[in-house]
């Protein structure tokens, strides 16, 4: 095996618990309890996808084919589907239960499977964890639809130290969309 | 056999303040759109910022006409139809780059950034000739641009793009004007697919603020919406133009006329507010007194182009029949802001418009569900009621066009005024 990070057994059971108790609390429009678990300073970012000239120095090395150089936004430059701090998700969360958020009256039932978990870094306190979902969305009136994605996170011990008690202080959200005719992208994926 | 075409004449009646739910809805009628008004119009492709660079080059629609708008070699602009002459295929697939040329995938059909043939690979294999100065890709026949606004149209004979934007301009100088080095647009739009028709976005932006307080009641804050009543004003430059603002009191806060991001006052940062409260003391010097006071809204330019000033975005409404439309939104922001406040800017259009924008996600409801509305059957007897405030718009001292409070939705039977003219001008054709 090669020089990937190999994270102990009992981290991994740690951090896969987490994400299935976080898919729980989001398909459970339990958004207050899932606000919870950001920590103030996340920043929750939802790349464009772009579709660049391939650029002809790259030809023929995987660079060319990249899904990175496909991101738009992550930085400064160009621009995201989502950019958002805590205040924006607090506005998101405060949204849903409001009746006259007429896009989410009837709420959408939603369903994710989250997989593919693979923590590739730890510093100190913190984790670096890529995993993949899909998302399935539906709701009266507005047909159904399947979000893929990929979720770059960063996550942190809570202040607690206890076992599962961790924050969310970065997520990435690398949608694998092209032509977007979802009803939304507003979701917290 | 489908249904017959309506009249246009009976889809819209004469002053306007009835729009039968055909004029979204018809097949016929959007064909008729399609050569009344986008074969006829001056239509927004791009900002030069996105092509500053001899090569670059971005991709636009007029209606459903793909473009290649790119940068020449000797620093031009050109528009072509994205279209290999040969057999038809795109000749460009990238949404943007910087390219020495085009060529069609099919048989390598080579094309000039300026849209020009260069060279026919199987050519050399025949015996004959071919002409290559008649085979350049269909030219857009005019292109002009104001602002580093880059408009196209189909038309050849129509007016100039100053003469079209005629007294529009004034509003929009109002914001453009303000920042000493311009403004920039942010890379690529974020475009995305919905099931309405292209002038309901149009018209929401157009003039139709006042839907804010009720459709998107859960969001917006409602001081905010009580600044629109008090201060709020819309105005028709010409019909099918349109332009709402808060004009503040004379004696009104420095901040509290800034630039109007008002509604997110509490997500923005210290430094930000401070950035706009510099800018807003710069703009009486630089707009004047009464466009120094103008907290812009919204904002529309015939026949689909939209401008979101509290959000900074400009916005186009490209059909895609009559059910189907795909809209297509670039962040703005000034060209000599710092990089994290270029940032924020544009993080201050993505969360509340866009594809995952919290405003933005009632828009779309609304929008599909007014479709849903129009295609019913057995309800053409009740046209939509646009009858607000008919008459109560006026001439006004100091701001171009007729004018009046937001709830009046003359800008919308304007805007359907020329529509009417437009596709009856056609319809015998």
């Amino acid at each position: 095996m090669s020089d990937a990070f190999q994270p102990g057994l009992e981290l991994q059971h740690e951090i896969e618990q987490w994400y299935y108790r976080e898919a729980r609390l989001l398909d459970g429009r339990e958004y207050q309890k899932w606000l919870a678990l950001c920590a103030p300073e996340i920043r929750y970012i939802v790349p464009g996808r772009g579709n660049p000239l391939v650029d002809n120095a790259e030809r023929g090395t995987e660079a060319m084919i990249s899904v990175e150089r496909e991101l738009e936004g992550r930085d400064g430059d160009r621009l995201p589907i989502r950019d958002e701090t805590l205040p924006y998700l607090m506005v998101r969360v405060e949204r849903a239960f409001k009746p006259n958020s007429w896009a989410e009256n009837p709420p959408a039932r939603t369903r994710r499977l989250v997989g593919n978990v693979e923590i590739t870094g730890t510093d100190g306190e913190t984790c670096s964890v890529v995993s993949a979902f899909h998302l399935h969305w539906t709701r009266p009136g507005s047909g159904s639809f399947l979000y893929a994605g990929q979720r770059r996170d960063v996550l942190t011990r809570a202040e607690s130290g206890a076992v599962g008690d961790l924050r969310l202080v970065r997520r990435e959200v690398v949608l694998d969309l092209s032509d977007i005719e979802y009803p939304t992208l507003g979701l917290f994926f | 056999m489908g249904a017959k075409t309506p009249r246009v004449a009976d889809v819209v009646n004469a002053d306007a303040t009835l729009i039968g739910r055909k004029a979204w809805s018809d097949p016929g009628i959007y064909e008729l759109e399609k050569r009344g008004i986008f074969g006829k119009s001056w239509l927004f492709l791009a900002h030069e910022t996105q092509i500053p660079n001899p090569g670059d080059f971005v991709q636009a629609f007029m209606c459903e006409t793909p473009i290649l708008v790119a940068r020449g070699r000797e620093g031009g602009i050109h528009a072509n139809v994205n279209s290999c002459v040969h057999r038809g295929l795109p000749v460009c697939r990238a949404d943007h780059g910087n390219a020495k040329s085009f060529v069609c995938p099919y048989h390598s059909w080579n094309y000039s950034v300026e849209g020009e043939l260069q060279s026919i690979p199987q050519e050399r294999y025949v015996e004959q000739k071919t002409d290559k100065s008649k085979l350049s890709l269909k030219a857009v026949p005019r292109v002009e641009t104001w602002h580093g606004m880059i408009f196209g149209s189909f038309d050849p004979e129509i007016e100039s793009l100053e003469q079209y934007l005629g007294d529009q301009r004034w509003y929009l100088d109002a914001f453009f004007e303000r920042f000493e080095s311009g403004i920039e647009f942010v890379g690529s739009p974020q475009r995305w697919i919905l099931n309405a028709n292209w002038k309901l976005p149009m018209e929401n932006q157009l003039g139709d603020v006042n839907h804010g307080p009720f459709l998107h009641a859960a969001v917006i804050p409602p001081e905010a919406n009580a600044e629109v009543f008090d201060y709020g004003h819309s105005c028709v430059s010409e019909p099918g133009h349109g332009a709402t603002f808060r004009l503040m009191p004379e004696d009104a806060p420095l901040e509290s006329v800034a630039w109007g991001f008002e509604g997110m006052a509490s997500l923005l940062s210290p430094e930000i507010h401070e950035y706009l409260r510099e800018l807003q003391m710069k703009a009486e010097e630089r707009v004047g007194p009464l466009r120094a006071r103008m907290k812009g809204l919204t904002y529309g330019v015939y026949p689909n182009l939209s401008f979101l000033w509290s959000n900074t975005a400009f916005k186009v409404s490209h059909p895609r029949g009559p059910g189907k439309v795909e809209y297509w939104s670039w962040s703005v922001v000034p060209a000599d802001a710092p990089d994290e406040f270029k940032r924020i800017l544009r993080g201050n259009h993505t969360a509340f418009f866009g594809p995952g924008g919290l405003l933005e996600q009632e828009d779309s409801e609304a929008w599909t569900q007014q479709y849903l509305g129009s295609a019913i059957d057995f309800a053409d007897d009740r046209p939509y009621f646009y009858g607000l405030g008919v008459g109560e718009e006026k001439p006004h001292a100091d701001l171009p066009g007729l004018v009046s409070v937001t709830a009046n939705e003359f800008y919308a039977r304007n805007f359907f005024l020329r529509w009417r003219d437009a596709l009856m001008a056609v319809e015998e054709e």
